[in-house]
Order: structure tokens, then C-alpha cells, then sequence
């Protein structure tokens, strides 16, 4: 009884995953595929316009591999996930939602072409793996590979946009606190999200290396296989 | 006695290895080792066994007052260990006056000075008496650690990295300026008096049963460091396994309700997730130390850190 019991529960955990894997492979898909035409059609200004919708769908589903890290469902640390979902929802949501200014720059398009080559071959890498168990050569190279020049290229992309962004930001006033208030608090987006961005420096080095050392780990073992 | 000493790699950190009397202790073998290293004090050593090849688990740890003797195989003349490099150390009572320094000094600061002009609010600045009275109850505080950093902790380890002090000194200065900020802001609103009443009274209790709490730790201590583990009895001992952290999270929480600030709360939540993680481990120790057997005592039911949640 208890080895049918996890027997199911495995299945159950591969089907989700599966599930969940496409679903937001398919997501991302479709920003990569409306991002393309609006580069053919017009220019990359509209780069941002055309995926909006797709891009908040595919990148907020993210959340979930935060709660698969800490429930266990997946092996990744915690450590890796939440600074980089974290990031990513920052800003998504808080700068490139928020203030419409910024979405013609050009980071926006450079932001995505780096998001989308490497969302596109991880969820389909975990799709396929969860799905049939196995992956082509070729997509566990690229799924171990795509990071070394897109992460270093998000990366740039977001700090310039928030640096850009930030005159607009001071203007507004979006999301400020200000006392006096009962629970004597304030809070300036400004100072806010320059502190975050502060944090890169500390985090994203060391993100790098746990990538790279991913990378030895399972281009290693397929050679081994 | 002829001892090897070696790096984790192999490499041979005393050349020719050290010579050593049959009876000399661990504690002599650190002291050869610093004499012909010239730099490696003893408190900079971390001395363990090689690990056998193919064994895992974790190595053993040479304790200074262990005669060198209980590390060698039956009959053997020769010991190899495995030396570590633990960086420059600190006495554990400077990396405690500095920690507690900078909030002693910087929450004043933000009272009795006109910082507030830097982030843009000009003019005369009214104070409550309720902003009066959080100054000397935080100066009280850290005061209080100061003075028990000197006169009434003892440290099992001597000594502490010297990144420790860099690491703890950027938390507890950090948040020390984050709530002095809000607590002696221009646009401050107080709470009621009675409020602040409770709070602060409250919050003097909970330091002082935090000050008897630490005599009762201090007792259990010899004056020599001798000793390991043992049950701590007494007052609130006895039913919380570490009261002193209670005692301090609790007076936290009544300089937070008199003051009321979100950055108060916040260092309070973080300090508590700190300590809770520091009593889980204490309690899983004494529980695993004293299980009740072999003529051990057995630990007893206890709350680990804050009754009635954990």
C-alpha cells in the first residue's frame, strides 16, 4: 500500500510538472512569436506592446517554481529560484508595467530576446524530460549554454532600465508612502528600487557561478551516459 | 611522538612535521605548529583527523586539552593531522562591543541631531515624550549588552573570524540608523499613553528577566571554560530552553508596541527568525545529549523558544 501510494504520488508529480512545463512553454512561445513579428512589421519600439499580455502570463506562472523549490517538487534550491523570479517580477511588473515611458527603449527588446531564448529552451528541456524522460543532446546543450551570453545580457538590460526609468519614477510618485501615518512608516519607490538594484551586485555573480557549475555538473554526466 | 601536519589538499604544512614529548597535549601541538609557521596562531588552527578513504561522515575535531595520545592508533609513535587555516580571529568580547557600539551610538545621533535636514525636512523638529523615553530605553539596551559582554557572558569559543564582525556590525548598524529614523521622525505620530505605558513597562520587565536570565547561562559556566553541554535550571530555564532569547524577542516586542514603527517590526520578525533558528539547534543538542541513558539525565519537556507556538 504505501509503495502504490508513492508510485502515484510520482506520477501525479510528473504529470503536474509536465503539465505546468508546457504550459508555460507555450507561453513563452508566444511573446517570442509576437516579438518576432512586431520586429518584421514595424520596429523593435513595439516590441513591448505586442508581447504585454503574453509576457505577464508567462513570466508571473514563475511564482510556482518558487513554491516547487520549497515543497520539494523540483531540486533546485530556493536560493536560485527567488532571486531570480524575484527579479524578473520586479521588473515586469514594477518597472515595465508601471510606467509606459520606457517601453519603446531598446533594453526592452534586448531584455526580451535574452528572456525568451532562454525560457523557450528550459521549459521545453523540463517538458520533454518530464513528459518522456529524456532530452535530445543537442537541447541539453542549449539548455545549459544559452545562459553564459543571455543572463550577462538581461542582466544589463534591466539595470539600464531601471536607470532609465528612473526620472519617471521620482515624477510620479507611484507606490510612495509618506508620514505622518499611525504605523510610522514611508517608503519611496525610488529608494526602493535603487536598493534592489544595489543587491545585483552581491547576488548575481554568485548566481552566475551556480550556473556554471550546473553546466560542468549535467554536460558532464550526459558525456558519462 | 612525531606528528604530520598536512593541508586538506596534502600538502605538508610543517615541514619534516613536528616532534613532540608522548604526553604532550593538542594544545602543545598548536603551539609548535605556531612557532615554526610564524603565523598560524593556535585560535587560526582547526586540527582534524584525515578522513580514512572511502569513509565519509564528518572528521574528526582535535580538542586542545585532549592529550594527543587519544588521537594515535593503539601502539603507534606517529599522528597525522589535517591542518585549516580559519582566517584572522577576533576575541568574541570585541566582536560583541563593536556590534553593540554602533546602535549605542548612531540611534543618539538621529535625536539629538539635525539629520533630518539631509533628507529634506527643514525647520524645528518637536519631540514626544514617548520619542524621549524609546532613546533611553534603546541607550538602556544596547548599554546593558555592552556591559555583559564584559562582565557577565562566557564564551565557549574564544574566538571569532574576523568577517563575522564586518557581516554582524552592517546588521545591527543598519538596522539601529532604519528604526532611529522612523522613531525620531519630524512627521512621527505617537501611540496613546497608555499604549506606550504598557509597552515600555513590559519591555523593562522582559530586559531585566533577560539580564537574570543570562547570570543563570554565565553559572553554568565555570570560570576556566570548562565543561561541555549542561541543562539550564532555573526561573524561566525551566520552561523555555532558551529563555534568553525569549526574553530579548518579548523585549523587542514591547519597544514596538510603544514606539510602533514598520521598521521595528521588521527587525523584530528578523531577529526572531535568527534566534529561532539558534534555539532549534540548541534544543535538538540537548535533547540528543540528554536522552536518559547510560545513566544520563534525561532531558525535560521543554518549549523550545517562544511558548505557545514553539
Amino acid at each position: 500500500m504505501p509503495e502504490e501510494a508513492a508510485g502515484m504520488a510520482s506520477v501525479l508529480r510528473r504529470l503536474y510538472l509536465s503539465v505546468y512545463n508546457w504550459i508555460v512553454f507555450i507561453g513563452w512561445v508566444q511573446v517570442s512569436w509576437s516579438m518576432i513579428l512586431a520586429l518584421l512589421e514595424k520596429r523593435y519600439e513595439a516590441v513591448y506592446a505586442a508581447v504585454e499580455q503574453h509576457l505577464l502570463f508567462a513570466q508571473t506562472a514563475a511564482i510556482m517554481e518558487i513554491l516547487h523549490s520549497i515543497v520539494g517538487l523540483v531540486r533546485s534550491p530556493v536560493s536560485s529560484t527567488l532571486p531570480q523570479i524575484t527579479a524578473r517580477l520586479f521588473m515586469i511588473w514594477g518597472i515595465l508595467r508601471s510606467f509606459p515611458e520606457i517601453h519603446t527603449h531598446i533594453f526592452v527588446t534586448s531584455l526580451l530576446i535574452s528572456w525568451c531564448i532562454t525560457e523557450v529552451t528550459r521549459y521545453s528541456f523540463n517538458g520533454m524530460k518530464e513528459s518522456f524522460g529524456f532530452t535530445p543532446s543537442w537541447l541539453l546543450w542549449l539548455r545549459y549554454s544559452t545562459f553564459i551570453v543571455c543572463f550577462p545580457i538581461g542582466m544589463v538590460s534591466e539595470v539600464g532600465l531601471v536607470y532609465i526609468v528612473v526620472p519617471f519614477m521620482k515624477a510620479s510618485e507611484k507606490y510612495c508612502l509618506r508620514m505622518p501615518n499611525k504605523w510610522n512608516f514611508s517608503i519611496k519607490y525610488f529608494y526602493a528600487s535603487v536598493f534592489f538594484m544595489a543587491l545585483y551586485a552581491p547576488v548575481y555573480p554568485h548566481l552566475f557561478h551556480y550556473l556554471i557549475v550546473q553546466r560542468k555538473k549535467a554536460l558532464a554526466k550526459s558525456k558519462t551516459t | 611522538m612525531k606528528v604530520s601536519v598536512v593541508s586538506r589538499s596534502g600538502r605538508e604544512v610543517v615541514r619534516g612535521g613536528v616532534e613532540l614529548k608522548d604526553s604532550a597535549k593538542v594544545a602543545d601541538l598548536q603551539d609548535a605548529i605556531y612557532a615554526k609557521t610564524k603565523k598560524y596562531y593556535p585560535a587560526r588552527q582547526r586540527l582534524t583527523l584525515p578522513i580514512q578513504p572511502g569513509k565519509s561522515g564528518k572528521p574528526v575535531v582535535l580538542s586542545a586539552k585532549a592529550s594527543l595520545s587519544e588521537y594515535c592508533e593503539k601502539g603507534s609513535g606517529s599522528l597525522t593531522v589535517v591542518f585549516k587555516d580559519l582566517g584572522p580571529q577576533v576575541f568574541y568580547s570585541t566582536l560583541f562591543f563593536f556590534e553593540y557600539l554602533g546602535p549605542l551610538l548612531i540611534y543618539p545621533m538621529f535625536y539629538y541631531l539635525p539629520v533630518y535636514k539631509y533628507f529634506g525636512y527643514e525647520g524645528e523638529r518637536v519631540m514626544h515624550p514617548v520619542q524621549t523615553y524609546a532613546m533611553y530605553y534603546w541607550c538602556f539596551h544596547y548599554f546593558k549588552r555592552i556591559m555583559e559582554t564584559f562582565f557577565v557572558h562566557r564564551f565557549s569559543h574564544a574566538t571569532s573570524p574576523v568577517s563575522n564582525v564586518f557581516r554582524n556590525c552592517a546588521y545591527y548598524w543598519t538596522f539601529g540608523a532604519y528604526i532611529a529614523y522612523y522613531c525620531n521622525h519630524p512627521l512621527y505620530t505617537p501611540v496613546s499613553e497608555l499604549q506606550m505605558k504598557i509597552g515600555f513597562g513590559f519591555g523593562i520587565l522582559c530586559q531585566i528577566a533577560n539580564f537574570y536570565c543570562h547570570i543563570l547561562l554565565r553559572n553554568l559556566r565555570s570560570p576556566s571554560g570548562n565543561g561541555g553541554y549542561q541543562i539550564p535550571r532555573g526561573f524561566l530555564f525551566n520552561i523555555v530552553t532558551c529563555a534568553n532569547y525569549t526574553t530579548e524577542i518579548y523585549q523587542w516586542l514591547g519597544f514596538n508596541i510603544a514606539t510602533q514603527t514598520v521598521a521595528g517590526y521588521i527587525f523584530l520578525v528578523v531577529a526572531a527568525s535568527i534566534m529561532t533558528n539558534w534555539a532549534l539547534g540548541k534544543h535538538r543538542r540537548l535533547k540528543k545529549l540528554f536522552d536518559g541513558k547510560e545513566g544520563r539525565p534525561k532531558y525535560p519537556r521543554r518549549w523550545v523558544i517562544l511558548p505557545p507556538f514553539l
